[in-house]
């Protein structure tokens, strides 16, 4: 795996709905303007119906903004959709496997899509479920699995294609806290082994500090209230550094000390 | 890493339908056999209550009219009943694909699916006698005209309902349209499917009995009307009762086949 090789470049960003029954605008996300570097592990928190999975949609090229746009080596997944096949890849809030197909076919499903050979396929889902803990479990339909397992499957499945862009939406707020520690901990070393630049939305700050090299703060609309680099600060200082983002969420204002 | 623990089966689960279609339940047994018993005694009756004897002949009559049943016209039928299925489905799925992708053509079909389904079975057979001369061609097109409907309905509503969630976890791998029906709308839709051939096979075999009164010189349907032609009252209930057994036979055999099929159901 070779890894990101372009950042993605989030210009003037812009998305409105209106709503189908009362025909109200409602502006999702509002001029945001944002760069992520290439093998870069950020987390975007906010509070809920801030814009964080709009952008998410966004990312996935689900959505086309309204005004702006996003670029990654110079296409956008909206437009240019099929240019990013294999190379972006999600995992979502809850696992979303296909019941009908065991783990190990699950797993297999992304490298069926782009057209991998069968004996790779195979060999590849297999290296990530033994990866994941769950070798004994590859024939396992999704419901003779817990929670935690199926999430593992997702990991799996997202991490097989050797995606240069992962993108993550809630993954682990629906896992009991051990199991939830357990996976970021796998998401953070397997996204740094293979160098992918990933982009994890939470609403949890300390999930966001957990996981995140980098930490983006969105307000209303997407607002940018803090973007900071973990490194910039001491261990020492975290708590300050939570009261301080804490804060300017609650307040819904950025805070110039937390802009890098 | 160590796994979690797999989930455990429920306690308490939905006993298997094959099971129970092919091991018949005491009751049925008794219920079949006091209706035999009640029959039988109303044959010997029949005459001292004034009804002449053929209306209700004993079950040793009716036993001799099944051992005259061709297994040609059984076969014919059921050939029928098949082969307009078949076809009947792969219409239906088609339209409800149609219909799916664009809600323009989903305007325009879905009031043409409703009138199509309103329609009585008796016009279409009228119709089928009055525009064709094969009557080959009349069943299978009255059988088609009145299930291929059922199928387009049961799949379109199958595919509107399935999660928007597992849909937009497979685009975000960004499938061809092709792949996105075939890996997930299809295995998706899979269990209303199956539940649509059941509802549609029982239909048929109801209907095609129907197509073959008029015209056919085989099938079921015709050696009823030859039956009734002869007033033998032992040969239509021993015709019935083939029938009745066949759709028994075809949906036990259905049940199977979606026991294999839904395994990950479970």
């Amino acid at each position: 795996m070779t890894g990101a090789s372009a950042p993605i470049e989030i210009a003037q960003l812009r998305k409105v709905f209106r709503q189908t029954t009362s025909g109200q605008s409602i502006t999702a996300i509002d001029q945001l303007s944002l760069r992520i570097e290439p093998g870069e592990l950020i987390a975007i928190v906010g509070k809920t119906g801030c814009g964080k999975s709009t952008l998410f949609d966004l990312l996935i090229g689900l959505e086309h903004p309204t005004a702006g746009s996003i670029t990654i080596g110079g296409k956008t997944p909206y437009d240019d959709f099929n240019a990013f096949r294999g190379k972006i890849a999600t995992i979502f809030q809850q696992d979303r496997l296909f019941p009908w197909r065991s783990a190990l076919d699950n797993v297999k499903l992304p490298l069926e899509l782009i057209g991998i050979a069968e004996d790779t396929q195979h060999e590849r889902a297999m290296t990530w479920l033994k990866r994941l803990g769950l070798e004994k479990f590859a024939n396992a339909y999704p419901r003779e699995l817990s929670g935690g397992m199926r999430q593992r499957v997702a990991i799996a499945r997202a991490f097989a294609v050797q995606p240069e862009i992962l993108l993550a939406d809630e993954s682990f707020s629906a896992l009991d806290e051990v199991t939830a520690n357990e996976l970021r901990k796998t998401f953070v070393e397997l996204a740094r082994e293979f160098k992918s630049t990933a982009i994890l939305i939470t609403h949890q700050l300390e999930e966001a500090m957990a996981v995140g090299d980098r930490i983006v703060v969105f307000g209303k609309s997407a607002a940018l209230l803090a973007d900071v680099r973990m490194s910039d600060w001491d261990r020492a200082d975290y708590p300050l550094l939570r009261e301080a983002i804490q804060n300017t969420l609650q307040a819904n204002a950025p805070d110039a000390r937390l802009m890098r | 890493m160590p796994p979690d623990e797999a989930r455990t089966a429920t306690p308490f689960e939905e006993p298997r339908r094959s099971l129970m279609i092919s091991s018949l339940p005491r009751e049925t047994i008794i219920s079949i056999v006091l209706f035999a018993a009640v029959w039988q005694v109303m044959s010997y009756l029949a005459p001292s209550l004034g009804i002449p004897a053929f209306a209700i002949p004993g079950l040793g009559r009716i036993a001799q009219s099944l051992t005259k049943i061709t297994p040609l016209d059984v076969a014919v039928t059921l050939g029928r009943v098949l082969l307009s299925l078949v076809v009947s489905f792969v219409i239906g799925l088609l339209v409800a694909v149609l219909m799916y992708l664009s809600d323009g053509v989903e305007k325009y079909l879905r009031p043409m699916v409703r009138i199509l389904m309103a329609v009585p079975v008796v016009s279409w057979i009228l119709f089928a006698v009055l525009w064709f001369k094969g009557v080959e061609f009349r069943i299978v097109f009255v059988l088609v005209v009145v299930c291929a409907p059922v199928f387009t309905v049961d799949a379109l509503d199958n595919m509107r309902e399935v999660s928007r969630d597992l849909k937009q976890m497979i685009r975000s791998f960004r499938p061809t349209p092709l792949q996105f029906f075939h890996k997930l709308m299809l295995p998706a839709i899979t269990p209303g499917i199956i539940t649509s051939w059941k509802i549609t096979l029982s239909l048929a075999i109801r209907v095609v009995t129907i197509a073959e009164l008029v015209g056919a010189v085989t099938g079921i349907g015709h050696q009823l009307s030859v039956a009734q032609e002869l007033f033998s009252v032992a040969d239509v209930f021993a015709w019935t009762l083939v029938l009745v057994v066949l759709l028994f036979l075809l949906e036990a055999l259905l049940v199977r086949l979606e026991t294999h099929i839904l395994r990950w159901r479970a």
